[in-house]
């Protein structure tokens, strides 16, 4: 499970994508700390490896811009969890963040492409 | 942005420990998922346990990151900076009250000066639009500022497109009768504008109008608020009444609100300024009014006085006369008012800046001694992971909390220094008495304060920025930063001592000059001499007769008191300055061109006057009995005078032609030449000047020169009692022994002279402790090698004489920097302060002086060097 069991290196998030891709977890529906993790492990292919020390700070920080909010739910299991769901503003957010990011991606891959 | 503020302070205020609490919960029931996740896996229960706390990560370091970010991180580290500063202040109490004291006395003795340079030269005028207030005056190829004729004014004040409005004032001294003793009184003479222009309203009653300008009016008076409150006692029914001046009387209509104080000496009242006669026709009729006026907006003062000369042009051709060169000059009220302080004031500020800059030097080198010192625990920190900027701005923070601690005690004693200032300033330094500390002089101290704290603070940050972390960690305690940081220090001990001669340089040439003037002959004996001033009402004396018979009475009188071996009379003494000068000419000389006609000082004088000062005669006769109104006018001059135009031969004789060729007036045989007098105050260069005989040329005011034996001020008394005797509605304007007139004349510069040679030697002190520091530590870093070479045989003289030069080698460095510095200054101070010669013996003497002070503050360190214990120190290592 840790980077010392995995003989292929993983990529580490570029510096503000990881607050987008939890808002983008989020808006399946509310969900706890340890589900989003599994959700962007899961859907990266586990290209992406969470580290909670980045998590948690990246979690306040969304909560400080009222990006998302926060309530203890009892899972389906029975268990009590912090469970996080988008805000309006969020989900703005998570619209204007996905567009600037798709640009971002396509001006890159035009100066990446191959010449021909 | 503001959101995401918001929310923190919300949650910091409610408080971080719930954050915390809830947090940990949320990560536990996390690490339970996983837990779980393992278990469902098929690990056992301890191995899924193990495993989900691998794979969750450091639990408490999660939690803290999580809980910083809510905090405000610029904010709280700062605070950690200031707690780790203040600390560090209290752990070495010693350095800090020196670093403290240091800027205390640079930032305080700053501060204080700029109190008064705010006060006098950059504070506005208290009038409004003061900015665009100019005084007026004419000008002719010679001179400025020359006395504007009513004809030219009233041309000024109707044809110009440049003003607001236009003014003309000027003073007069009358004396005020008939409410108990006579009075000497001043009066302010204005036209109506006057008013306007500075802004004031009456209290009481009503300014002058329009019709009050003109000679036909009736005589009215407006009070100034002092002496209505001082001298008549705030009587509101004084409207209305009459005051006898000069046995004349004018109703008082109104009283001016206090604080008005565009005249200097201040006036007791105003009154209305008008023509005399002839003054409405000839435009070269001068009287002594100046104007004020308003540029309007937009305006310079430039244009302005282009506007009036095209006026003058114009006058020129169609009324040409003696003054068709005459031309209008101006200069901001502001820098009118701060008239000659200017340039002194200029000089201490820069003097003090100069004090600061050597306690800045010194606070940074003791900074980087201390950083030297502290390199462990700078290398430790970094080791365990401080970024260098934190440590840097750590270090920052620490000397600037060290600045503001200086700073708030340097505004403490800026505070008691400005008061000190006003109390021992000369009284003739216009608007001292306003000095305050308002927000100017707080902006300045915190500005100052800033700039020492981050100067301190930076440099040695260059030399801890070099840090050998390996190597400052294996040694003990020295040399990790020994070598750069000791550069540093020297070079800031050089450059200390550069700028201490500098200052040292500047207050010698000041001092030298101060000497020179104090103790050159001023050209008379002002011992055991008492002056007595009197202005002859003219209401009561209107024949020349009669003043000279008053004054022949009196002198007769005094002469018969005890004590008193001589009395004379003159009408202008020797060091109050100009009293009147005016153009002449020589009649046996080709007549000079308009523009170039000659100006002298023209005195007034009695037979026993010269006597009386023992002022010699060089050539000639003095005044005589015979010198009666018929007979033919005689003058005496001046050696300057007879010097200028007849150096090889003999004044007596020639005839001189008053007004010059171009003006009317009587011609004078010069008949003796007296002994040249300092004028213009102690020390200043003589003028030529012609005195005429008061029995010829009487003047109302007079100052009988009374010489005694010994003490004069027994006399006084019985002088007042005969002044009564003969006129009891004379008052008596001033009388006192003259020397502290005579003295009065230097005061100012006396009084920047005491303060440049406080600073110089502030500077010294300063500079002696930055050497003394600097050779303490060099000796305690080199004590193991001192003793190295003891070990091996040096004797004590070599190691005497190799710290020794260590010290000197600073010293002669920075004494040949500052010789260089100095010698710049001084031309500058050539320029700015009358009288001041740069000198090569001055200078030496500054270095000579520089030097030697620092090889006493060199002494102790060295002879500790040559004490160091050799078996002891080797033991050590």
């Amino acid at each position: 499970m840790s980077t010392v069991d995995d003989p292929r290196e993983r990529l580490e998030f570029l510096q503000g994508t990881l607050e987008v891709l939890i808002l983008r977890s989020l808006q399946l529906g509310p969900n706890h700390a340890y589900g989003i993790t599994q959700f962007l492990e899961q859907q990266s292919g586990d290209e992406f490896l969470v580290d909670n020390g980045s998590l948690y700070p990246a979690l306040q920080r969304l909560l400080q811009r009222s990006w998302i909010a926060a309530q203890w739910k009892t899972s389906p299991h029975g268990r009590r969890a912090k469970y996080y769901r988008l805000t309006p503003a969020g989900r703005k957010q998570l619209v204007a963040a996905t567009s600037r990011w798709q640009r971002f991606v396509e001006a890159m891959g035009r100066i990446l492409a191959p010449e021909g | 942005m503001l959101r995401e503020w918001w929310s923190k302070l919300c949650r910091t205020l409610a408080g971080r420990r719930g954050l915390a609490s809830d947090l940990s919960a949320e990560i536990d029931a996390h690490l339970e998922f996983e837990i779980q996740e393992n278990i469902a896996r098929g690990m056992p229960p301890d191995e899924a346990r193990r495993a989900a706390r691998r794979h969750v990560g450091n639990l408490t370091l999660i939690q803290e990151r999580a809980v910083d970010a809510w905090s405000f991180p610029s904010l709280e580290s700062t605070a950690q900076d200031l707690r780790y500063s203040l600390r560090g202040i209290r752990r070495s109490p010693s350095f800090s009250l020196v670093v403290v004291l240091t800027l205390a006395l640079g930032i305080g003795a700053n501060t204080a000066i700029f109190s008064v340079v705010n006060a006098v030269l950059l504070r506005p005028l208290p009038y409004p639009a003061a900015e665009r207030l100019v005084w007026l005056g004419e000008s002719d190829p010679k001179a400025e500022g020359i006395s504007v004729t009513w004809v030219n004014y009233r041309h000024w004040r109707d044809e110009n497109h440049s003003f607001e409005d236009v003014a003309g004032f000027d003073a007069a001294h009358l004396t005020l009768t008939g409410r108990g003793e006579p009075l000497f009184t001043r009066a302010g003479l204005v036209t109506c504008g006057f008013f306007g222009l500075v802004g004031a309203h009456p209290v009481l009653g009503r300014v002058f109008s329009a019709a009050d300008d003109y000679p036909g009016a009736a005589p009215t008076v407006v009070l100034d608020y002092q002496f209505w409150t001082g001298k008549l006692g705030a009587d509101p029914s004084v409207l209305g009444a009459t005051l006898a001046l000069d046995g004349k009387p004018y109703e008082v209509i109104g009283v001016m609100p206090p604080g008005l104080h565009f005249f200097q000496p201040s006036i007791d009242y105003y009154l209305p300024l008008h023509q005399f006669e002839g003054e409405v026709v000839d435009r070269a009729r001068h009287g002594s009014m100046r104007l004020v006026a308003r540029l309007k907006r937009g305006i310079t003062l430039r244009a302005a006085l282009a506007d009036l000369d095209v006026i003058m042009q114009r006058l020129a051709q169609s009324d040409p006369g003696p003054e068709a060169q005459h031309r209008a000059s101006g200069v901001f009220l502001t820098e009118y008012t701060a008239g000659d302080i200017r340039p002194t004031l200029l000089v201490l500020l820069g003097a003090v800046g100069l004090v600061l800059i050597i306690a800045c030097a010194n606070v940074a080198s003791l900074v980087l001694a201390r950083a030297t010192a502290r390199a462990r625990e700078i290398a430790i920190r970094a080791a365990i992971g401080a970024g260098r900027r934190r440590l840097v701005r750590q270090l920052l923070t620490e000397n600037l909390l060290l600045a503001v601690l200086g700073g708030i005690a340097g505004a403490l004693l800026a505070q008691w220094g400005s008061g000190a200032l006003i109390a021992a300033g000369p009284r003739d330094i216009p608007r001292l008495a306003e000095t305050t500390f308002d927000w100017r002089v707080l902006l300045f101290a915190a500005a100052i304060t800033l700039l020492t704290g981050l100067f301190t603070g930076i440099a040695p940050i260059f030399t801890a920025g070099r840090l050998d972390l390996v190597s400052a960690l294996k040694d003990s305690s020295r040399s990790a930063t020994g070598r750069g940081g000791q550069r540093s220090r020297s070079a800031l001990v050089v450059a200390e001592i550069a700028l201490t001669l500098v200052l040292a340089f500047a207050a010698g040439l000041l001092l030298r000059n101060l000497i020179v003037a104090q103790t050159a002959d001023p050209g008379f004996v002002p011992e055991h001499v008492l002056a007595l001033d009197l202005v002859l009402p003219p209401a009561a004396y209107k024949s020349p007769q009669a003043i000279g018979g008053f004054y022949s009475e009196l002198e007769q009188d005094l002469h018969g008191l005890p004590g008193v071996t001589a009395v004379g009379a003159v009408h202008c003494p020797p060091s109050v300055g100009d009293c009147g000068d005016w153009f002449y000419s020589i009649l046996d000389r080709p007549a000079p061109q308009p523009a170039e006609v000659p100006i002298a000082l023209f005195n007034a004088a009695d037979r026993n006057y010269f006597g009386a000062m023992r002022i010699p005669l060089r050539e000639g006769r003095d005044f005589a009995d015979t010198d009666l109104p018929t007979a033919p006018l005689v003058a005496i001059v001046n050696e300057t005078f007879a010097r200028k135009w007849w150096p090889r031969e003999s004044a007596v004789g020639h005839r001189i032609k008053w007004g010059g060729p171009y003006r009317d007036g009587p011609i004078y045989e010069i008949v003796g030449v007296a002994g040249n007098v300092s004028q213009m105050g102690l020390g200043t260069e003589p003028y030529p000047e012609v005195y005429r005989p008061i029995s010829q040329s009487p003047s109302e005011a007079m100052v009988v020169m009374i010489r005694a034996g010994g003490d004069t001020s027994p006399l006084a008394p019985a002088v007042r009692r005969r002044v009564t005797a003969i006129d009891r509605n004379l008052p008596v304007e001033s009388l006192r022994p003259f020397e502290q007139t005579v003295a009065a004349s230097l005061a100012e510069r006396r009084f920047s002279t005491l303060l440049l040679a406080l600073f110089a030697g502030l500077a010294m002190a300063l500079a002696a402790v930055g050497i003394y520091g600097l050779l303490n530590y060099w000796v305690r870093v080199r004590e193991g090698e001192i003793a190295i070479r003891m070990a091996l045989g040096a004797p004590r003289s070599s190691i005497l004489r190799w710290a020794g030069w260590q010290a000197l080698r600073l010293s002669l460095i920075g004494a040949a920097i500052g010789m260089l510095g100095g010698w710049a200054v001084s031309r500058w101070l050539e320029n700015l302060v009358f009288g001041v010669s740069h000198n090569l013996t001055t200078l030496a003497a500054a270095a000579l002086a520089v030097i030697a002070i620092a090889m006493i503050a060199a002494a102790i360190p060295v002879w500790r060097a040559t004490r160091v214990d050799a078996v002891d120190q080797l033991h050590r290592a």
